[in-house]
């Protein structure tokens, strides 16, 4: 039993009422005001953050960039203006008791942000000149204006080398989330998160199957009140992570306000949600007997089942605060009606942050969120009592044993599939500048994700169970973490040597618990309780986890040029093998700001960079250890072999050597960021079945090789930047080459399903499917066998294009498409139509360009003897044997966001006393350009738990075109 | 706006007060200390902690056992003439001998193409009980030691009767299934504590597949003493261990395993999650018997077991239920289910009323144990030994229904699971074993060819009130004249 850490919460609100409960000393006092501008354009900026140091007196700049800034102590005053993208200014001012300070801040762009400061993977806080390794960094400007609700829809197109692929229109579903290509065949790809700190629940299938399209824990990670995150994709930059950050890390900072008076943000938003129809074929296709009868029409799915959603959404906040605490509490509420009948979903979240200095050298931090998720949802993908599958592959008469098609919809949505989350997320540090070159820092707190989903078919629900049946399952998370360190920093007298050594600690634990039960047969309808079930039944899983370790970093610095670190953690997890005592991952970074000495005219700065790193991936909780499994039977609890054991068992680790530059080009206009690199993971964890004579299963050990090579670039262009006119184009791109390198003497083997297969000199999960063959010899097909299409699942590479602009001081329009290829995806829906005749495939490719290219008849190919002269033929192949048909050519476009917000005029805003009021404008998934016609080359609609390479899809409705219209505004 | 300050003294105390409340904090918080981690699984530890090991995994067996039947019940039924597939639950391919490929014969659930894994778990298991368990167990009780060699040796009697070759060990080459069955033979001699007769009937099935005429006989007459209804089953659970082919029968809604229409009267014989599966009966010691005196050329003693055989069946109960099934193809087409249909064997062989049931039914009458189209006066006047001998296997087809003799009798040995050629350094793919074997008169033309019959289209259109048009059907081929006219009996 474990003790409670409630305490905690009311030991640090007490310390912030004790810091707040000091008594006030007053001072004479007077008024800063000006307008911040562009350099170059003069035109205002909004946004900027100003602030008289060492006051915690501070303001945003508001729509023309002009700023007030009250009660400034009197006398010599240092004010600062930073924003994304621009310089920082610090300029000293004198301000006179009782008197007004008017200036003007002219703000220098700059294409790539050196200055910018960075925490994530290094022991303390650096500027990204110094940083050897690659860290993206979103900043609140960009995460404000993104019209996307959870942090995975934000990565998309957003960060160079993420690929990032969502799973379906349901609410509640995540995206898969890919940095760096495949580093494992076992464990999940999704980068670990960290809020505030805590690493927090990631698991992308977190409740009980409905079919594909799983509920993820990356939807309840709000993209609101966030003040950055940065994002390392695996290498130097995750080492201090440990054995957890193969995959990435990425940290979300939230808010936790800036001083002043308290300034309150409202904000409503309507919207509505039109369904994806490109690949959905109707009844004319699956139905064309009833359509010829003229029983229904060719689009009766679409005309009786498919619906215009709609959205609502409500945000307000305030932040403000003194110079010792401020503070950013907000909440919100969305609701949402999908596209699909019994497809929507309420979100209510709260979250606050504040930030106390206790005394000049002691500072605590404390942020804390609650989200209640509820969602509907709808049986899909796999399931047989899938309303939009059973339609699109002629199935519902069958399964529901209707007689028309009205009725079997009728049918199909009986059921009622409810799901609600709560989640916690609460973290709380404490800063002790000890003396000028020695800090202390610690940092604990906790994610806790509970979820409940019930599945009910009532009585008489013919494709499921007609007696009735209720599912129910319950998951609770529970991750606990604790970071502390401290660094010391030195630097010669002129500043030209500097060194920052940090040691630290860092680990976390998490606590699974899973309850799933089901009862059936219920004698009444409108029971919806286990207890009127005839049969009940319950199993139970849990899973503990710590792991942690301590680390050691050291930064050295030349001339405020050269940057040279090393490091290293040392590791110890509960999932290690008995023989596994710890386990070391060093790193080391370079990073020389080349322009400082090399003056080319059209550069402005240029940075190249190196760094080698290693990082590690935990194996499965419990997967050390030789267990027996039970389960009841004819009321005997009956015994079984479960997991063979292995004391050998350690964490995979890769080791990535990177190397890159970013630049500043043409004044600043152009800003180029390349990374290549190289990351070979050894001691990876394969799933090494054992003989079945022996009466075991499969066991981790780590014997494998993976290695992975690519490319990242990002290229920002400032094209136009007038006072009229700002206009911005970026684009990122990355390339991965994926490959096993050493099967550590293991045969080859599937992951992910039967059809993607684990084998030396291929990618992970390379696409193995039945192909026809011959085997005599004779020219003509008459055997089947599984091979290699040379395709695989997840996408090879990836990017997206942005652009903005910015006219006048009041309107900017941003647009934004990703895209990403080289992949291949798997069409189960047409698999499955051919049971009833219905040959999707054929019908829609035929007479296209990309049907003409494999045949119409491809997919069914005469199948002949190879016993008897003369080739006689047998018949046509099954779909069984002839799967390669169905794998597709997966590369996508698609116009992900467009986004026009308007700032009201002074003469609107001022009159209602606000600060500034915005109208926006936002359109989402628009439009879609795939080379196959037959399924969305994105999606992943039959997701599951582990390592989910995605790339097949059943019939899948892709996210849906959304529209939002808003209004916010600021007091 | 003003700022707030606090003296230094008030400073210091303040950090100072942060920073116990912070470790104070922490150290309260258990949940950060790794050495709490608790598997909630049974270690090896927790098992050498066990009262009674034997009398605690002996259920384990007894599921495992159940799990086997399931797999090979499924298995043999789809592979051979007994049923063809008609949905997506059980890969079509099984539905063609030729198809059916170690890749296949893969799953490590219990539907069809888990038959190798569970043969082989069950014997793991068993040997984990019997060599390393019983050993250490202070007071092993016999009657369980002797439960645990019944279900190695039935292990190893479903090894020999499905595969031509199998490992009996890691890292062991694989041994022909003579060897199997002589290991089977071993273990239910040590198994009769457990059931003389469940032991000495499958010792009759084991001595008829090494062709052990006399060794059979003797242990058939010694079940037949002992219980002239010998019926030895295995029963199901709803709850985690169902019957298996009662999902593919009854209860899912393609209804996808659909029999020969020959064999449509005997068809669902399970309509419960919990129905039993025999295992072994008395008709089967009856027809061994048969068997073993018509393999001798006495017939006359042949056609008297048959008879019983007959009659045994004939005492079998039924039950009644609400039949829904449309008996539909794959592609919805409707396939014989009126009662007036007529059904030949082959085109050589007369048509027969009575074989097809008026579907779907309510309070249809099926089998539960045993049935036969075959009545004993009818086969009391047979003489000619041809004759006598199809009625045996058409017999055996029908008597055994659903209970995986089938295969067998067709002569089709399916491959071991891929899984193991992979990993078994002594074992390499195209050695024996590792592709399905099958006699030469096994028909591989047309595509499923022991299931198709003529005409296809019986009824005019797809609906439920559609009419018959066609009341005549033929089967594609008669597999048990094949067998006749291809002498495969073991005893011959």
């Amino acid at each position: 039993m474990q003790k409670p850490c409630k305490n905690a919460a009311a030991v640090l609100v007490a310390l912030f009422a004790l810091a707040g409960g000091a008594a006030p000393a007053l001072a004479q006092t007077g008024v800063v005001q000006g307008q911040v501008v562009d350099a170059t354009s003069r035109r205002p900026l909004s946004d900027a953050q100003i602030s008289i140091e060492g006051t915690g007196i501070g303001q945003l700049a508001n729509a023309s960039g002009r700023f007030v800034l009250l009660g400034v102590p009197a006398g010599q005053q240092v004010l600062r203006v930073a924003l994304i993208g621009y310089e920082e200014s610090q300029q000293e001012i004198n301000v006179g008791a009782g008197q007004t300070v008017t200036l003007d801040v002219d703000l220098a762009s700059t294409a790539i942000s050196l200055d910018e400061i960075v925490v994530t993977g290094v022991g303390a806080e650096t500027t990204r000149r110094a940083l050897g390794a690659s860290v993206e960094v979103l900043s609140a400007e960009e995460i404000a204006l993104a019209p996307v609700q959870s942090v995975d829809q934000l990565l998309q197109g957003r960060v160079p080398g993420a690929t990032v692929s969502a799973t379906s229109a349901q609410p509640g579903t995540g995206s898969l989330i890919n940095f760096r290509g495949i580093s494992s065949v076992f464990n999940s790809q999704t980068p670990v998160i960290y809020v505030d700190g805590v690493r927090v629940d990631n698991d992308q299938s977190t409740a009980g199957g409905t079919g594909g399209e799983q509920s993820s824990a990356l939807s309840d990670l709000l993209t609101a009140d966030i003040e950055k995150i940065e994002v390392t994709k695996g290498g130097a930059a995750s080492t201090l992570f440990g054995s957890d950050a193969a995959t990435g890390v990425i940290q979300i900072f939230t808010k936790k306000g800036t001083p002043g008076a308290p300034r309150i943000t409202g904000r409503v938003e309507q919207g509505v949600e039109l369904p994806e129809l490109k690949y959905i074929f109707d009844t004319r296709l699956t139905f064309p007997k009833q359509v010829e009868a003229g029983e229904v029409t060719g689009t009766f799915m679409e005309d009786n089942y498919f619906q215009r959603g709609t959205t609502q959404n409500y945000y307000a906040g305030v932040t403000g605060g003194t110079a010792d605490v401020t503070y950013n509490v907000s909440g919100r509420l969305e609701t949402r009606t999908g596209t699909q009948p019994k497809d929507g979903s309420t979100n209510y979240s709260l979250r606050g942050g504040m930030q106390a200095s206790l005394t000049d050298d002691f500072s605590l931090e404390f942020s804390g969120s609650y989200v209640r998720h509820n969602f509907d949802r709808l049986y899909n993908g796999t399931a047989i009592a899938d309303p939009l599958t059973t339609f699109e592959v002629a199935d519902a008469l069958f399964f529901s044993g209707a007689k028309t098609l009205e009725e079997a919809l009728d049918i199909f949505l009986m059921p009622e599939i409810t799901e609600y989350v709560n989640r916690f997320i609460f973290s709380t540090s404490a800063r002790w500048d000890i003396r000028d070159d020695l800090n202390a820092r610690l940092t604990v707190g906790a994610d806790n994700r509970s979820n409940q989903q019930r599945r009910y078919q009532p009585i008489g629900f013919v494709p499921g169970e007609p007696t009735g049946q209720l599912n129910r399952y319950d998951r609770d998370f529970t991750s606990v973490s604790l970071e502390g360190g401290a660094t010391y920093q030195w630097s010669t007298a002129d500043g030209a040597i500097g060194t920052s050594t940090s040691i630290g600690v860092q680990g976390f634990r998490e606590d699974e618990t899973i309850i799933s039960a089901f009862g059936r047969t219920f004698a009444l309808p409108g029971t919806f309780d286990f207890d009127a079930a005839a049969t009940r039944d319950a199993v139970e899983g849990n899973t503990e986890v710590f792991n942690g370790g301590i680390y050691f970093d050291e930064q050295l610095s030349l001339w405020d040029k050269l940057y040279l670190g090393a490091g290293f953690r040392i590791d110890a997890g509960s999932s290690f093998g008995d023989a596994i005592d710890t386990e070391f991952f060093p790193k080391a970074t370079a990073s020389y700001v080349l322009s400082e000495d090399l003056q080319l005219g059209f550069m402005d700065e240029f940075k190249v960079r190196a760094a080698y790193g290693q990082t590690g991936s935990f194996p499965g909780a419990f997967l050390k250890d030789r267990t027996f499994f039970a389960i009841p039977f004819r009321n005997e609890a009956a015994a079984g072999f479960s997991n063979p054991g292995n004391d050998d068992l350690g964490p995979e680790k890769t080791s990535t050597i990177e190397a890159g530059f970013d630049a500043a080009l043409l004044n600043n206009r152009v800003g180029l960021n390349f990374t290549w690199y190289d990351a070979r993971t050894t001691d990876a964890l394969f799933q090494v079945p054992r003989q079945p004579v022996t009466g075991q299963g499969t066991q981790q050990e780590n014997v494998g090789e993976i290695w992975n090579w690519g490319i990242e670039a990002a290229v920002n262009f400032l094209v136009l930047n007038t006072r009229d006119v700002a206009w911005s184009v970026g684009g990122n791109f990355q390339f991965n080459h994926n490959e096993v390198t050493d099967m550590g003497g293991v045969a080859p083997f599937s992951v992910d399903g039967s059809q993607k297969r684990v084998t030396e000199g291929m990618p992970v999960g390379s696409w193995w499917v039945t192909t026809p063959t011959d085997t005599d010899g004779d020219g003509l097909p008459d055997g089947s066998s599984r091979e290699f299409t040379g395709g695989v699942p997840v996408p090879n590479k990836s990017g997206g294009v942005n652009t903005t602009v910015s006219m006048g001081d009041n309107l900017t329009v941003s647009v934004l498409a990703d895209w990403a290829g080289g992949h291949q995806v798997f069409d189960w829906g047409s698999v499955w139509s051919t049971f009833n005749g219905i040959y999707r495939r054929e019908s829609i490719r035929c007479g296209t360009e990309e049907g003409a290219l494999d045949g119409c008849e491809h997919a069914f190919p005469i199948r002949y003897h190879t016993r008897e002269n003369g080739a006689t033929p047998r018949g046509k192949y099954s779909q069984n044997a002839a799967r390669r048909a169905f794998l597709y050519d997966g590369d996508y476009f698609k116009l992900r966001e467009v986004a026009v917000r308007y700032v009201l005029p002074e003469s609107v805003s001022t009159p209602i006393k606000a600060r500034r009021a915005t109208v926006y404008a936002t359109g989402r998934n628009l439009w879609i350009w795939s080379r196959n016609v037959m399924v969305d080359g994105e999606l992943n609609g039959i997701a599951g738990g582990g390592l989910d390479l995605g790339g097949e899809t059943s019939v899948t409705l892709p996210p849906n075109r959304t529209f939002r219209l808003g209004v916010e505004v600021v007091f | 706006m003003t700022k707030t300050r606090i003296t230094l003294g008030a400073r210091r105390m303040t950090a100072a007060t942060a920073l116990a409340a912070v470790l104070a904090t922490l150290s309260a918080c258990e949940a950060v200390d790794p050495t709490r981690i608790n598997n909630p699984t049974t270690t090896d530890d927790d098992l050498a902690g066990a009262n009674n090991p034997t009398s605690a995994l002996v259920p384990g067996l007894r599921a495992q056992f159940a799990r086997m039947i399931n797999a090979y019940v499924s298995a043999a039924e789809v592979v051979s003439d007994n049923y063809s597939i008609h949905g997506t639950g059980i890969n079509q391919d099984m539905d063609d001998p030729s198809a059916v490929t170690s890749d296949l014969v893969n799953g490590t659930g219990d539907a069809s193409s888990g038959v190798y894994w569970n043969v082989q778990s069950l014997k793991a298991l068993s040997d984990f009980v019997l060599n390393d368990i019983v050993p250490t167990d202070s007071d092993p009780p016999a009657d369980l030691v002797a439960e645990a060699s019944y279900y190695r040796g039935m292990a190893y009697l479903t090894m020999g009767e499905v595969f031509s070759f199998a490992p009996h060990e890691e890292d062991g080459p694989a041994l022909p299934a003579a060897e199997a069955l002589s290991n089977a033979l071993r273990d239910l001699s040590a198994a009769k504590r457990f059931s003389i007769a469940a032991a000495s009937a499958a010792e009759a099935r084991a001595h008829r597949l090494l062709g052990n005429a006399q060794a059979a006989e003797t242990a058939a007459a010694l079940v037949l003493d002992l219980d002239p209804n010998f019926l030895h089953r295995q029963e199901y659970d709803a709850q985690t261990i169902d019957n298996t082919p009662v999902a593919f029968l009854v209860l899912r809604a393609l209804q996808e395993m659909q029999p020969l229409p020959r064999l449509d009267f005997l068809d669902p014989k399970y309509t419960e999650r919990t129905a039993a599966i025999a295992v072994a009966k008395a008709e089967e010691m009856h027809l061994i018997l048969a068997e073993v005196d018509l393999a001798a050329g006495n017939l006359e003693a042949g056609r008297a077991h048959l008879v019983d055989a007959i009659n045994m069946a004939g005492t079998r109960g039924t039950t009644e239920f609400d039949d829904n099934d449309e008996r539909r193809n794959g592609d919805l087409s409707l396939r014989p289910r009126d009662s007036e249909i007529l059904i030949r064997s082959d085109a050589d062989s007369p048509y027969r009323a009575g074989l097809v049931l008026d579907r779907p039914a309510e309070g249809l009458e099926t089998p539960t144990v045993s049935a036969t189209s075959l009545d004993a006066d009818s086969v009391a006047e047979l003489s000619d030994a041809p004759d006598l001998w199809h009625a045996l296997w058409l017999a055996r087809q029908e008597m055994m229904f659903l209970e995986g003799r089938r295969l067998a009798d067709l002569g089709i040995k399916l491959p071991i699971m891929l899984r193991e050629i992979d990993q078994n350094p002594e074992i390499n793919a195209g050695d024996p074993g590792t592709e399905t074997m099958m006699p030469s008169w096994v028909p591989l033309t047309p595509l499923y060819a022991m299931d198709v019959y003529s005409p296809m289209e019986l009824y005019d259109g797809e609906d439920l009130n559609a009419e018959l048009l066609e009341m005549r059907v033929t089967i594609g081929v008669d597999m048990n004249r094949v067998l006749v006219e291809n002498d495969a009996s073991p005893f011959r």
